[in-house]
Order: structure tokens, then sequence, then C-alpha cells
């Protein structure tokens, strides 16, 4: 049996961190500020679809080469400047790598705090909740049906990650893994600081009632987009990790199972805890990679289960044991405010 | 644009339309009166389809046996779903998103459960096996069996469902409970009695609608889920609490899907793996435009009713 | 101060306020009372913003506010108590009375992560939240979550959080539902109070007519979603039709 302990941790840690993002973003909406973004998936997809766009357009012209259409009867050739940029102009890698998180974040967070804004002016969370869960297929469909975005239902292959420059290919991930690590612990500094703050004691305020808080002179439509847009530049970030990782942009990695997990996530851990968030993390990509090496394992050997399927029910169980038993996660939420509270608790 | 191409994109509306009107007559069915969007709905679709699939490729039945299996199967799986999740969670005074959530949780397993069914007995993608047969033909159209199976039977079982909800003792308890639950609970209405009847009836239904779609195409563990979007757009276009709106919302999705796909092939070039995402733009429109879908315009029909 | 014009509101074919105009003067505590579903707390919740008004006006300080939404009027400080306690349960007691501060600088995203942008201002409000409290005498309270409270410190509590946005008027829709007596009298004295020291304007829906007569300035009787009579405490006692509405059958 072939099963590399430090190759598995390696991806492993990769992966929580960039699921991290999307957990501590969905906190931040749902946990925090009581908005249900069904729509997860939607703006992971929007990193990662501009990934795709700007590592076959941007990226050539950084490099001082003209851009070849990626997908027609260029497309290997496409592919193999792509490949030979990123492993021989490791500057150019970077710059069109920090270009394109920067250009993910902006569009990610103006399409959030749009969508959100229009939707609960009109209506109630609830019919937001549909809105994004119907808009993540909406682009998904369009991306896939329309070619010059990621080449329609081919996907962009080649989208390397930054330090692929490296010779040495544990190399290179470790350095990727640490970066993406750094990522999810800014944003997870980011949460935290923002959670006690008087914008997070706004957001908890007006998770409780919107009604009160509107009597109270907060524009709760205006604030929950804010923190739609902080959670969807965030989701666009994790989505450009995402696919960079992977090395391929296809449409059939950001489908509603995406969302589903990532909600799995933050059931489990606590919802608006982040910590608890990162716990919920770290325990499903755990789970999740314990179940592929286990599923490899038993399809090498004579039982014809597919354990694949055995995995989504244990996580459909999981979920609902938990919703019935622990609906507030392992961690639940704090009571915690500013840290002015701390000098009052002490006098009194 | 050839006038069969249209006729026989007609046709497939109307078929389309019905199977459609059966699904999100659940759905809006499940909304009002358990307050819940169920997604699992999709599974139920699915079950049935199973159900009838494995029917018939053991024994050689007729097609009503066939959709009595399927609806009685469906039935208890949504029933199931009930006892085990939904009303434990509903005794605890869960948060509608969290209903919402565990009514994923219960679809996710039941789609796996049944492709782990369909993978050990390896049934992917097997038509049930009823047999088609050409019952008119002229030179723009063609009518099958199952056309004529099709239509008639959704538009009996929506009728029956409507004498259900208004003429009988037990469909006025389901309108007082999508109404006002407390008061329903207050006045006497055995609340439980009333679910247990609704989740019955929706998961048949679901079934009827899933053995039909596996009879027009073929059988796999995602195609309720497939259908699922449509469903919801077409119950969302409804308001999600009004069952006229609700069928007419399940054909304005099958035209739009079919006919109009068809016409804007023809004239602007739109392609058709653009299909799926119709009843997603008519949502978002719906969304956006009519938040209450056509329930105004039913309700304007009847009296003019006292709204908060 | 306050100004209503002809306000009408109707739900469906149902006109719950009909042609009411009522003028509310600066530093005066004015009632509105009348039978149940005379209209009032409609009345209420139109001027407010929750509902929007079928037709007629309603000025503040000048400002045509019809069109505002409630977070809106609040900003131009009228601000608004509701029946039920409507506190934040699941938020201590201090971080309920910070929420209505306005312009609060660690409220904008951008700042809200640099503790020290807003740390300041931070700690000015809790002090000043924190002599409120005392006034209310909810400053031993000041960490517990709000649901912990009792009824009469819950009112209390929201009286306190509304002052704290400095309004200059304040609707209540029945400040003292669901409280003892002697509390109830407590919650008018800081009413009183608020007026008397900050110059604050009040209109009050109140069922306890007997405590509401001994601290308002001004009565406005509803009855059939319009108005019946108004006066002082002492004429509409005296009025006719009022006792006929409220105390006939």
């Amino acid at each position: 049996m072939t099963f590399d302990v430090v190759t598995t941790g390696i991806a492993l840690l990769t992966y929580f961190g960039i699921f991290s993002l999307m957990a501590i973003s969905l906190n931040l909406e749902y946990g925090l500020a009581g908005v249900p973004n069904f729509g997860k998936a939607l703006f992971v997809s929007i990193g990662a679809y501009t990934a795709g766009v700007t590592y076959t357009r941007l990226l050539p012209i950084i490099a001082g080469h003209t851009p070849l259409n990626p997908c027609g009867e260029t497309l290997g050739q496409a592919l193999q400047l792509r490949s030979e940029i990123m492993q021989g102009q490791p500057v150019a890698g970077f710059v069109n790598f920090g270009i394109t998180l920067v250009i993910a974040a902006l569009i990610g967070g103006v399409v959030g705090y749009g969508l959100s804004y229009i939707t609960l002016r009109l209506k109630e969370e609830w019919f937001l909740a549909l809105v994004l869960l119907v808009g993540g297929e909406i682009l998904r469909i369009t991306v896939r049906g329309y070619s010059p975005i990621i080449c329609a239902s081919n996907g962009v292959a080649a989208v390397a990650q930054p330090f692929s420059f490296f010779d040495d290919v544990r190399t290179a991930s470790v350095a990727y893994m640490l970066l993406v690590l750094v990522l999810a612990l800014m944003a997870y500094i980011y949460a935290e600081r923002l959670t006690r703050s008087p914008f997070g004691r706004l957001l908890k305020a007006i998770r409780e009632s919107d009604r009160v808080a509107q009597s109270l002179g907060k524009d709760a439509a205006r604030v929950r987009a804010q923190v739609m847009m902080i959670g969807s530049a965030m989701a666009a970030v994790a989505g450009v990790l995402f696919a960079v990782n992977i090395g391929f942009v296809s449409t059939n990695d950001y489908v509603v199972a995406l969302t589903l997990d990532v909600w799995v996530m933050i059931v489990l851990g606590g919802m608006a805890n982040h910590r608890g968030a990162l716990l919920g993390v770290f325990i499903i990509t755990v789970l999740d990679r314990a179940t592929a090496v286990v599923a490899v394992q038993l399809s090498m050997s004579d039982i014809s289960i597919e354990f694949n399927y055995v995995r989504f029910i244990l996580f459909g169980v999981i979920l609902l044991l938990m919703l019935r038993f622990r609906p507030q996660g392992i961690l639940p939420e704090k009571p915690q405010t500013t840290q002015v509270a701390d000098g009052f608790a002490r006098t009194s | 644009m050839s006038e069969a191409l249209l006729i026989s994109s007609l046709v497939r509306s109307l078929q389309t339309g019905s199977l459609y009107a059966l699904m999100a007559l659940g759905i809006t069915l499940t909304f009002s009166v358990i307050k819940l969007p169920n997604f699992a709905h999709a599974e139920y679709i699915t079950v049935g389809a199973y159900a009838a699939l494995i029917l018939t490729l053991n024994a050689e039945v007729s097609l009503v046996v066939v959709l009595v299996v399927a609806f009685v199967v469906a039935a208890l799986v949504a029933l199931l779903s009930h006892v085990v999740v939904f009303r434990p969670l509903e005794e605890h005074q869960t948060s509608e998103y969290t209903m919402l959530l565990a009514s994923f949780a219960v679809g996710l397993i039941l789609r796996y459960v049944l492709f782990l069914l369909a993978d050990t007995l390896e049934i992917f993608d097997k038509r049930i096996q009823i047999g088609q047969e050409i019952v008119f033909r002229s030179d723009a159209l063609i009518l099958t069996n199952i056309f004529a199976w099709v239509v008639p039977t959704s538009v009996f079982m929506v009728i029956l469902l409507v004498l259900l909800l208004n003429y009988t003792p037990l469909g006025r308890e389901m309108r007082a409970l999508a109404v006002n639950m407390n008061l329903a609970q207050i006045i006497g209405i055995r609340v439980e009695r009333v679910k247990v009847v609704t989740w019955l009836a929706v998961g048949g239904l679901a079934g009827i609608a899933g053995a039909f779609w596996g009879i027009q195409t073929s059988v796999n563990p995602m195609m309720g889920w497939f259908a699922i979007l449509s469903v919801f757009a077409a119950a969302i276009l409804g308001g999600l609490t009004s069952f006229p709106g609700t069928i007419l919302g399940a054909f304005v999705v099958a035209f739009s899907e079919n006919t109009l796909m068809q016409v804007l092939h023809h004239y602007l070039g739109l392609d058709f793996s653009f299909k799926p995402a119709i009843p997603f733009v008519i949502i978002v429109i719906v969304l956006l435009v009519r938040p209450q879908g056509f329930t105004d315009f039913f309700q304007r029909l009847r009296t003019n009713r006292y709204e908060r | 101060m306050l100004e209503v014009r002809n306000l009408q509101k109707q739900f469906g074919g149902l006109t719950a306020v009909k042609d009411v105009s009522l003028t509310v003067p600066q530093g005066k505590i004015i009632g509105l009372i009348g039978p149940n579903g005379s209209g009032k707390s409609t009345l209420i919740n139109v001027v407010s913003g929750i509902y929007p008004a079928t037709s007629g006006a309603v000025w503040f300080k000048g400002d045509d506010i019809t069109h505002l939404s409630p977070h809106q009027s609040f900003e131009l400080g009228l601000g608004r108590g509701f029946q039920d306690a409507s506190l934040f349960f699941q938020m201590t007691v201090l971080d309920n009375t910070l929420i209505p501060v306005k312009k609060q600088r660690g409220e904008r995203p951008w700042l809200a992560p640099w503790w020290r942008s807003w740390l300041g201002e931070e700690k000015q409000n809790a002090n000043r939240a924190d002599e409120v409290l005392q006034q209310v005498l909810l400053r031993d309270h000041i960490n517990k979550p709000a649901a912990d409270l009792s009824g009469g410190q819950m009112k209390l509590l929201e009286l306190a959080r509304t002052f704290m946005g400095e309004p200059d008027m304040l609707l209540l829709d029945e400040p003292t539902a669901g409280v003892a007596p002697t509390l109830a009298y407590n919650i008018f004295e800081q009413i009183r109070l608020m007026r008397d020291q900050f110059g604050m304007t009040f209109l009050i829906v109140e069922h306890r007519l007997g405590i509401l007569f001994d601290f308002v300035d001004w009565l406005y009787v509803m009855h059939m979603g319009e108005i019946l009579a108004e006066g002082t405490p002492d004429e509409i006692m005296a009025n006719e039709r009022v006792r006929d509405v409220y105390f006939g059958d």
C-alpha cells in the first residue's frame, strides 16, 4: 500500500487553509449577521473564473508575450506558454497571482454587495438565500456554455500556483501551503477583530431583530450588504486559491455541494465563533481526506462498495445529528463585546 | 422555424409542465403546511422513479400498477423523513434555515443511498420498462401513449388534490394549518395527523412524477436533483403559497425551457447549453420584480382580503 | 415639533387610520388613547415609517418625513419604543445601550478592525451609557444578558437605550405594558425627567389612564381610526363622547 503521509499532510493543510477562508466568511455572514448565504459556491466560483481569465490573458502580457486564444486550435500552445512562464518567470507569476487576488476580491465584493442590497431592500432574507443559491447555478451554467471565459465545459488547465518555479514539487507545495495558511490566519484575525468591534455588535443586533435595529437608526439592509461584501470578497480570494491549488478551472467544482460543505463546517464547529469555524473546517477536511484514503484502499481490495457514496451519506448524517443535538456547534458563541465591557465587569 | 418543430416543442412543454406541476405542488404544499422549503423533495422524485424501475425490471406489470407502487414507496420515504428528521427538529423549535439545511442533508443522504443501490444492482440510466407506442401521427405531430397518460393523470391528481383541500374536513384542516399554526392547534385541529397526510400526499405526487419522468427519459440518482431547481422556479412563481399560481408557474417554466428555448435558439442563436439556466433566470427576475409571484393575481380574483 | 396632516392608512379594504391630524409641540408630553383597535398603534407605525402612509403627510422639525424609513427618521431625532419589550435579548445590557449611539466610527466596516481608531470614542460612549443606566437603576446589571432582566427592568432599559440615541422626540407604544403599577409610575417619572432636563418631546400610547393623566399635558382620543376628541386630561374626563366609547356598553 502506498500512502505518503507528508504529501497527504501538505494537501490537507492547504485545503484546511482554503476552506477556512470560506468558513470564516460564512460565519461572518450567517453566524454573526444572520444573512443566510446559500450562494457560497457563487462567490468562490467568481474567484476561480477570474483566475481562469487572468492566467490566460493577463499572465502572457505581464511576461511580455502576446496572449494566445486558450480554447481553439492554439489550446496546446497557450498551455505550453503558461507552463513556461510559471516555471521560468516567477516574478510574472507572482504579479499575476497578486492581481488576480485583488480583481477577484473586488468583483466578489461588488457582486455580494449589489445582490444582497437589492434583494434585502425588497424582501426578507429568505429570498436572498434562494437568489444566491440560484445565482451560483446561473453563473455556472453560463460559464459552462459561453466559451470565452474558461473555454466552456473544457475548463482551463495549467493555472499553476505561483511557487511552481521550484524544481522540487514538494518545496513548491510546502511554500504554497504556507502562503495559504498565512492568508487564512490573516482572515481569522481580521474576522475576530471585526466581531469584537462596534460593527460586530451592530451585526449581532441586526441578526436578532432588524426591525428594532432599524428603529434605532441602523440601515439594516446596508449593513448586511456590507458584511456580504466582506464575506464575498473573502470567498472569491478562497476561490482563486482553490483553483490555483488544483491547477485547473472547471465549472464542475463549484456546485451547490460546495456551499453545503461550508455550511456543514460552521454548523459543526460553532456558529458565530471563528475558532469553532476553524475546528469545523479541520474536522471535515480530515474526515474528507480520511474517507478518500479509505475509498482508494477499498477500491484496490475486493470490496465492491463505492465508498465515495458512503462519504456523502456520512456528511449528511453528521449535519443532521448536529442540527438536532447541538445546533450551537462544538464551540458555541461567546457573549463577547468590545473590550470596554471588561472595565465595568471589575467595578460593578 | 418549422411548424413541426414548434408543435413538438409545445407538446413537450405540455408534458413537462404537467410533471412540473405535480412536483411543484408538493413543494408549495410542504411550504404552506409544514413551513419548509424542502430540497429533499428532489429525492422523493428519484425514489419514485427507482421504485418503478426496479418493479418493471423484475415483473411485467401495467402502468397503473407502476404508478401506484411509485406513489406508495415515495410517500413512505417522505413520511420517514418527517418522522426521523423534520418532526424532531420542529419540536425543538429550530430556525427556518436549520430546517432548510436539514432538508439538504436528507436529500444528500437519500441521493447517495440511491447511488449505492443503483451501483449494487447496476441500474444506472435505465429506462422504466413500459412500452412506448404511437397513438397519433400526422405530418406535424406524433403523440405517444406516454403523453396520453401523463397529461390526464397529472390533471386528475391535481383535481384530486384540489378536491381534498377544498371539500374534505381534512383539507380544511390542512388549509387552516397553512394559515395559522397556533390558531389551528387552539381550535383543536389534529396537527400531527394533518402533517402525516400532507407528507404522504407530497411524497406520492413526487413519486408519480418521478415514474413518468423515468419512462420519458431514463432513471439515475441525480435526476430529481437536476429537475428540482426548475420545480422550485415554478413554485416560486406561485409565490410558494398559491396552488393555482404554482400550476401556472409549472407551465410557464416548462414552456420557456422548451418552446421559448427553441424560439430563442432559432432567432437569436442561443446555444442549447443555456437551457438549464432559463428557470434560474426566471426565478431571479420574479424575485426582483414580483416577489409575491402570481399570488396577488389569484387573490384578486377572489375577494379582497384583510392583509397586514 | 411633530405635525400629522390628514393621515390615512388602508390595509387592503380596511381603513385603520382615516384622516387624522394632530400636533405635538416641543417639550410636551402628549397622550394618545382610545379603545383597542382604534388605530393608535397603526398611527405610531405610520409616523415612524414602518408602514407607508396611504395619503396625508407627517412633518418633523420642519421636514417632510412621510416617506422616510424608520432609520432615517431616527437619524433626524425621532425615536420610538415598541409595545413588546424589543431588546436585543442575547446581548448584554451595556451592548444594548451602545447600539443606538449615532455615527460611531467603530460601526464603519473599514475602521472596525483597527481598534485604536474607535476605542477612545467607545470608552466615552460606555461612560455615558453607565450614567444613563445608573439613572434607571440598571448599573449593577451592566454586563448581564438583557434576557435575564425582569419585565420592568426591560422596559426601563428600552427607555434608556432609546435615550442614548439622543432623540428630540420619542414615540412610545405602551411604555408600561406588563409592568407592576409602582414600576409603571417610575417609568413615567423617568419620562418626565427626560422632558424637564433635556427638553425632549413625547407622544405616548397608553392604556393605564390613571397614571397617564398625571403626566400628560394634552390628550388625543382615537376611535374607529379618527380623532374623537382632544384636550387636557380634565377636559377629556368630562367629555361625554369619550365616556361613551370608553366606558359605554
